[in-house]
């Protein structure tokens, strides 16, 4: 190394042989240390040291001294890494650095909200700005409206449905392609299930893309619903998801172990047909207490629908290599029992167990 | 297929043992029959017991694949009971309009092992025409 011949070459001749103290010194510290580099960085502190005292150091003394002094050197970088590993946790910062998109998220956000904004119309926007910006609450703007609290209350919840809406509408940049988009979209933001079923909105979301891709922040809220489950269905697994989850959900309504079987049966008879001629649909499963308690299963798809319902319904038709007991058996098995076909459109199939029926 | 097995079938002697350990979907169901049908050749079995204790519901395809698997195993030369239908399963069965044709059911496996063994059908070329 030619650091330490130069060392070397300018001792004086009466000077100690620190080079040749080296080798020594290097065995000592690549005993104990495995990196070459650090084990080379160490030698040469240690040099530097041992030169360093070699004056005060007498002769003949100077190897023990080169050795304790790698060791010493050796032990305060172990001390020293262990320190560092010991706070190494006080160096690092959890709190998450600003990703440089997040000003224009923001951004884009708030036009989002305020196009929304401008969507409802004068009065809608007045009052909920009053109630949700200023505070103002339900009574005194009842009072200013001439109107009742309750009714600015679901006038509100209104508002706040379509403003969800047009919030997504804006968001995503669409326009609904149909008129009946906005209508379903509302429905479903203002969680009002009977407004839901009024305008079909599953078989809207099972026929519209658009619908279908906005709607899920807007489910969201009501999916919290722990009486009614939504399976979608597209192969053979669901068919089984479908019938133990419908099983699942009507166990809590007291119903026998048998009758359980023969629901879950049915949805398995329904539930194969969605797989076998449409490929794809959903089955909603939920618990009514109106009339009565009961269950009900609605098995929707887009297939190419059934051409006569009447036949379909009757024992042994098939047109695959099947018993025909599909459709006619699985309304043996309920209650109440609909099936709704449009050639083209899709097919749905409705029905009902009843919890106290024998 | 990742998980915990869903159906076994165990030689045991002359007879393969079947058993259903989960609910299964269409293609499972298939998958079983082929792979039961293929092993009663290996095996050269010539009786099958399917227990389906562990079904929660045999609808129309279930029924049928049964059926299908019995028929296919008489074809290859081996007799099939099905067993551990349990009640409830059995009562949707027959509120469906299904039943398992002319393929024999036993209680459990104890009695599906006994209807295999018995001495009249002897598992003779003439055991069809015995029992019936």
């Amino acid at each position: 190394m030619g650091a330490t011949d130069f060392i070397g070459a300018r001792e004086d001749p009466s000077a100690p042989d620190v080079a040749a103290l080296i080798p020594m010194v290097r065995r000592v510290i690549g005993a104990r240390v495995a990196d070459p580099t650090t084990a080379e960085d160490l030698v040469q502190e240690t040099l530097v040291r041992v030169l360093t005292a070699a004056p005060r150091v007498e002769p003949g003394m100077l190897e023990p001294y080169a050795i304790v002094t790698a060791r010493n050197v050796v032990t305060s970088l172990w001390r020293q890494q262990d320190r560092d590993r010991r706070n190494q946790h006080r160096v690092v910062d959890l709190s998450p650095p600003d990703a440089p998109d997040d000003d224009m998220l923001a951004r884009e956000e708030q036009e989002a909200v305020a196009a929304a904004l401008a969507r409802l119309t004068d009065r809608e926007r007045d009052t909920l700005v009053a109630h949700e910006v200023s505070g103002q609450d339900t009574r005194s703007l009842a009072e200013e409206l001439g109107s009742t609290a309750g009714a600015v209350a679901a006038q509100l919840n209104r508002t706040r449905a379509r403003l969800r809406v047009e919030y997504l509408l804006v968001r995503e940049n669409v326009e609904p392609p149909t008129d009946r988009c906005r209508p379903v979209l509302l429905a479903l933001s203002g969680g009002d299930r009977r407004r839901q079923r009024e305008v079909d909105a599953g078989r809207h979301l099972l026929e519209c893309e658009v619908c279908a891709r906005l709607s899920p922040p807007l489910m969201e809220r009501t999916q919290s619903r722990d009486d009614e489950l939504r399976i979608p269905i597209a192969v053979d697994a669901d068919v089984v998801a479908a019938r133990q989850a419908a099983r699942e959900l009507a166990s809590r309504l007291g119903f026998a172990r048998t009758e359980l079987t023969l629901i879950a049966t049915a949805v398995s008879e329904v539930t194969r047909n969605i797989v076998r001629f449409a490929g794809a649909g959903e089955v909603v499963v939920e618990l009514l207490d109106q009339p009565r308690a009961g269950v009900r299963i609605t098995a929707r798809d887009t297939g190419p629908g059934i051409p006569d319902v009447q036949a379909a319904l009757a024992d042994g038709y098939s047109t695959y290599n099947g018993l025909g007991l599909g459709l006619p058996g699985a309304r043996r098995l309920m209650d109440e029992f609909a099936v709704v076909s449009e050639s083209g459109r899709g097919t749905t199939v409705t029905m009902t167990k009843w919890c106290d029926a024998r | 297929m990742t998980g915990p097995k869903l159906v076994s079938i165990l030689r045991q002697g002359d007879w393969l043992i079947a058993s259903i350990h989960t609910a299964l979907d269409d293609s499972q169901m298939l998958l079983f029959r082929n792979d039961l049908v293929e092993q009663i050749g290996r095996h050269r079995s010539r009786g099958v017991v399917i227990d389906v204790a562990a079904l929660d519901v045999l609808d129309s395809f279930g029924a049928n694949t049964l059926r299908t698997i019995a028929e296919m195993a008489r074809l290859r030369g081996a007799e099939t009971v099905i067993v551990g239908i349990q009640p409830d399963v059995a009562f949707a069965m027959v509120s469906l309009g299904m039943d398992t044709g002319d393929v024999p059911t036993a209680l459990d496996l104890e009695e599906g092992l006994a209807y295999l063994g018995r001495p009249t059908g002897a598992r003779s070329r003439g055991r069809r025409d015995a029992a019936g």
